[in-house]
């Protein structure tokens, strides 16, 4: 370039960052990014480092013996993991399931889903430097997953829910502690969204950051709150309703904006529609069985007398073991946490699935982030990380 | 006697006793601790946990930092393969004394003619603006400047620092150091040149006993300077070149053991310092006392300053450079013109 | 609703002429050669289908060939009650199927996903490169039956 007899040389200043899979920032995931000064130009994702390989083990294994196997990949989640899988499975084997277990379903995959949320916003507190909203986020997930804890048994990986039923029941113990618990988390918002949600500082890190248009969600094929924080009205909970839910009355938030604060917004306004269906669930929710009568007769009953009569726990009836559904194949998708969870099972009729495919969440926000990344400034790499609560261990199943 | 007597002359020389014990080295040393141990505890209070604890539990933990400190000091150094090693281990050391070395020259008392334990040094460090001697480790009558002068290398060490670990997420950090240190250090100036046009002198000393604590004469000046404070310190909401989600840990990413503790130090004693010079600059220093109980309440005030500094970690995010430059530069700067504009009239009409 | 929402991309699919299997009330499959995939895809866009959720690729080694299915739905608020299996083989000797990503982008990691599983190279899709398997991977399309996953037994054998 010249100018006034001077010569002038821009350089262009670019190179390339490894983020991960060892950096603070990263998860365990790797993005590989190419820089042009602060801007990303291109942004290559690296995922597989915990690749589990759920769909090849899905073929060596039992159907009953895959329950631990699914929902493994989002610990967090992992009654809503757990749930996609055994719709599938009941799909192919036509089981009814009893009133009281639906609602028991939806009761633990919206506990779940708040505990899920709050983790998904701790993460993006702390990427955004906030470090109170991320210790409140893990401090408030706490309180439900003690409730998960005395309703499975288990704090995370409930393995809850089996074909034709769920494993245990709700007592009095722990209406009480869900009506406690949403009390506090309901106090607990009103802080979160002093500190964090109007913090000028927060606002100004998420909003116009990642923005994505409607359009672009769709072709996308974004999931979840991502999407309805795109103005995408979905969600399979209202599409194609399972659980209780075409019982239960509670509303889809969406934002039109499709930045990281409608995302975050949109989360926040999930729980608490989350809290709303668990008032309802502890107040209709109907007595009878929690397994289905075909599986129910089949436990001998001095075990019956023992756990159902005393403590209404199912034990395990000997035909789990290792049942053969009949030929066939089944898709189930269920609302998860981070999105829309699809389980397709091929089943062969031998004890095993013939094929299973686990399509998550955030799996389908590896095309989304990789989109969004592009043309975004570096330090916004974290924000649209955190924002699209991309989980590597989830989306690699 | 006189042997006693002579310890006594030198340890309470103010060039001795400024740099090593107040405000210098020693009352460093135990505020950056005692700042870290804040922090945390803090932080604690406000995120529902207990922060340290264990290590001494009826001190609230304040051991634990010293554990902590004493566990880097016995880890291993790795000097990463490919860099210079002197330098490698030459630039933290250098940063920490870059922003040790203001603290000589930041007057933290007045030495009364008589009635003070410094009394008998007054005539060796006698300020002629003020009539009094001055409790400073090296008094020139020009030392706002050359506090902010010494000050401003600090970032250049940050920077050399970065670019001797030869590692990419350190470059990154040292070329966002490097856009905010040229922010900030136009903000202090400005604060500092609008202070001194107002009281019609470039000593700090006289500012303070002038009796009219700046934050009055002049308060956009002390915004700007608060502001530029936390920018130039990376406290939170401004801790952009140590950015650990998205650069590890800026300049510091290769660093470990003992050195990863010098450059760490550097940020907060340069708060320290920066606090000093606002406690002299606009709150009054150590006015009306003198001597040593004058030193003690300068930098009392200079450390309730620094806690409320780190405390913004917990109420705060993290900008984005852009953010933080647009914001410094287009609300910070106008703001900095217009105290200077204000010490202009003021001083105008001001007359001393 | 006294319709099926089924039945209502029946018709519209069949105005197109498109065969359409109906698997209950919201499901249905549609197997095509692969040599008309991208046109009945392109129908199914036009249709209001707007994105897949899933691309499977299923190893059927007695038959030495490859099933490909992609469920694809719409966020429509009708249409999103209905998922469709739109199918599709292929053989061992040419693992090759034309790529959906000019119709629907959201197939991307799908058909990286099914190359790096299963082998089947998907024309057209400028990004046929391993995404979840590491680089040294050893052994090839770990989801074709041919792969047998090592198993540890469950005591370790004392005679080594």
């Amino acid at each position: 370039m010249k100018s006034g007899g001077m010569e002038l040389d821009i350089v262009p200043v670019s190179g390339e960052l490894n983020v991960g899979p060892q950096h603070p920032g990263s998860g365990h995931l790797r993005i590989f990014v190419k820089l042009n000064g602060d801007i990303i130009e291109d942004a290559e994702i690296d995922p597989g480092y915990v690749h589990r390989a759920v769909e090849k083990l899905g073929e060596n294994r039992n159907y009953i013996h895959l329950i631990p196997l699914v929902e493994r990949p989002a610990i967090l989640d992992s009654v809503n993991m757990n749930l996609g899988y055994i719709l599938a499975v009941e799909k192919i084997l036509n089981v009814d399931v009893p009133e009281r277990a639906q609602y028991l379903r939806s009761f633990a995959a919206e506990i779940s889903r708040i505990a899920s949320h709050l983790y998904g916003m701790g993460i993006l507190a702390i990427f955004i430097g906030h470090s109170t909203g991320f210790m409140w986020g893990f401090g408030d997930r706490e309180v439900w997953v003690q409730i998960l804890e005395a309703l499975t048994g288990a704090r995370i990986t409930n393995s809850y829910i089996i074909p034709g039923g769920v494993r245990r029941d709700l007592t009095p113990a722990i209406i009480e502690m869900t009506k406690k618990a949403i009390a506090f988390q309901r106090k607990k918002i009103k802080d979160w969204e002093r500190i964090f949600l109007n913090n000028p500082n927060i606002k100004a890190r998420l909003q116009d950051v990642g923005v994505m248009t409607r359009e672009q969600a769709i072709e996308w094929g974004a999931a979840g709150p991502n999407l309805r924080g795109s103005g995408v009205y979905y969600d399979a909970r209202k599409s194609e309703p399972y659980g209780a839910y075409s019982k239960l009355d509670f509303e889809i938030p969406v934002y039109k904006e499709g930045d990281g604060y409608a995302r975050t917004l949109v989360r926040f306004e999930e729980i608490e529609q989350s809290l709303r269906i668990l008032e309802q669930v502890i107040k209709d929710i109907p007595e009878g069985q929690i397994l289905s009568d075909r599986f129910f007769k089949q436990i001998p009953p001095t075990r019956l007398k023992k756990w159902w009569e005393g403590q209404r726990r199912i034990v395990m009836p000997g035909y789990y073991a290792s049942f053969r559904p009949p030929k066939g194949e089944a898709i189930s998708r269920v609302e998860a946490g981070r999105g829309e969870l699809v389980y397709y099972v091929v089943s062969d009729g031998s004890a095993k699935p013939y094929r299973l495919r686990m399509i998550t969440p955030s799996y389908r926000s590896i095309y989304v982030m990789k989109n969004l990344l592009k043309g975004a400034r570096y330090a916004d790499l974290v924000s649209i990380y955190g924002s699209l609560d991309y989980f590597p261990p989830e989306a690699d199943r | 006697m006189n042997i006693l007597f002579d310890i006594r002359y030198y340890i309470l020389y103010p060039s001795f006793f400024a740099p090593i014990i107040l405000p210098g080295l020693i009352f460093t040393a135990i505020l950056l601790l005692t700042t870290i141990w804040f922090e945390r505890k803090a932080a604690a209070r406000v995120q529902m946990r207990v922060g340290p604890y264990y290590a001494s539990k009826r001190l609230g933990g304040y051991l634990q930092l010293v554990a902590d400190a004493l566990k880097f000091v016995f880890s291993e150094v790795i000097v990463p393969d490919g860099v210079n090693p002197t330098l490698f281990a030459l630039t933290p050391v250098l940063v920490v004394a870059m922003s040790f070395l203001p603290l000589a020259v930041i007057p933290v008392s007045v030495i009364p003619p008589s009635g003070s334990i410094f009394s008998i040094y007054f005539y060796d460090f006698y300020d002629p603006n003020v009539g009094l001697g001055v409790l400073v480790g090296l008094f020139t009558q020009y030392n706002m400047l050359l506090i902010l002068a010494i000050e401003s290398i600090y970032p250049a060490m940050i920077i050399l620092m970065a670019w001797s670990t030869n590692n990419r997420f350190a470059i990154v950090g040292a070329v966002r150091e490097s856009y905010l240190s040229v922010s900030y250090d136009v903000l202090l100036l400005m604060s500092t040149i609008s202070m001194a046009l107002e009281y019609h002198t470039l000593d700090l000393v006289k500012i303070v006993q002038s009796g009219v604590p700046g934050i009055l004469a002049n308060p956009l000046a002390a915004v700007t300077f608060f502001i530029a404070m936390i920018i130039g310190s990376a406290r939170f909401p401004f801790d952009i070149a140590e950015a650990d989600t998205e650069l590890v840990l800026g300049p510091a990413t290769e660093y470990s053991g003992l050195l990863f503790v010098l450059t760490m130090a550097g940020s907060y004693v340069g708060n320290f310092v920066y606090a000093l010079v606002f406690t002299d600059m606009f709150l009054w220093g150590w006015y009306p006392l003198s001597g040593f109980p004058g030193a003690l309440l300068t930098v009392i005030k200079a450390s309730i300053l620094v806690f409320f500094s780190v405390f913004l970690r917990s109420v705060y995010g993290r900008y984005r450079l852009d953010q933080a430059l647009r914001g410094s530069w287009k609300y910070i700067f106008p703001l900095a013109i217009a105290s200077m504009f204000l010490g202009l009239v003021v001083g105008y009409l001001w007359i001393q | 609703m006294s319709e099926k929402p089924i039945d209502v991309v029946a018709k519209l699919l069949q105005e197109r002429k498109i065969p359409l299997k109906v698997e209950g009330d919201t499901r249905g499959s549609i197997e095509v050669d692969k040599s008309k995939l991208v046109e009945t895809a392109r129908i199914l866009k036009e249709i209001g289908f707007d994105h897949v959720k899933t691309v499977t690729g299923i190893d059927y080694p007695d038959q030495s060939k490859f099933q490909i299915v992609y469920h694809v739905s719409s966020f429509d608020l009708q249409l999103s009650r209905v998922i469709l299996a739109l199918k599709t083989w292929t053989s061992y000797k040419e693992p090759v199927v034309p790529s959906l990503l000019s119709v629907w982008g959201s197939v991307w990691t799908g058909e990286r996903e099914t190359y790096e599983m299963l082998g089947i190279t998907f024309e057209g899709n400028p990004d046929m490169r391993r995404l979840f398997l590491p680089e040294d991977f050893e052994g090839v399309y770990p989801l074709r039956k041919s792969f047998k996953v090592k198993t540890e037994g469950l005591f370790v054998d004392k005679s080594s």
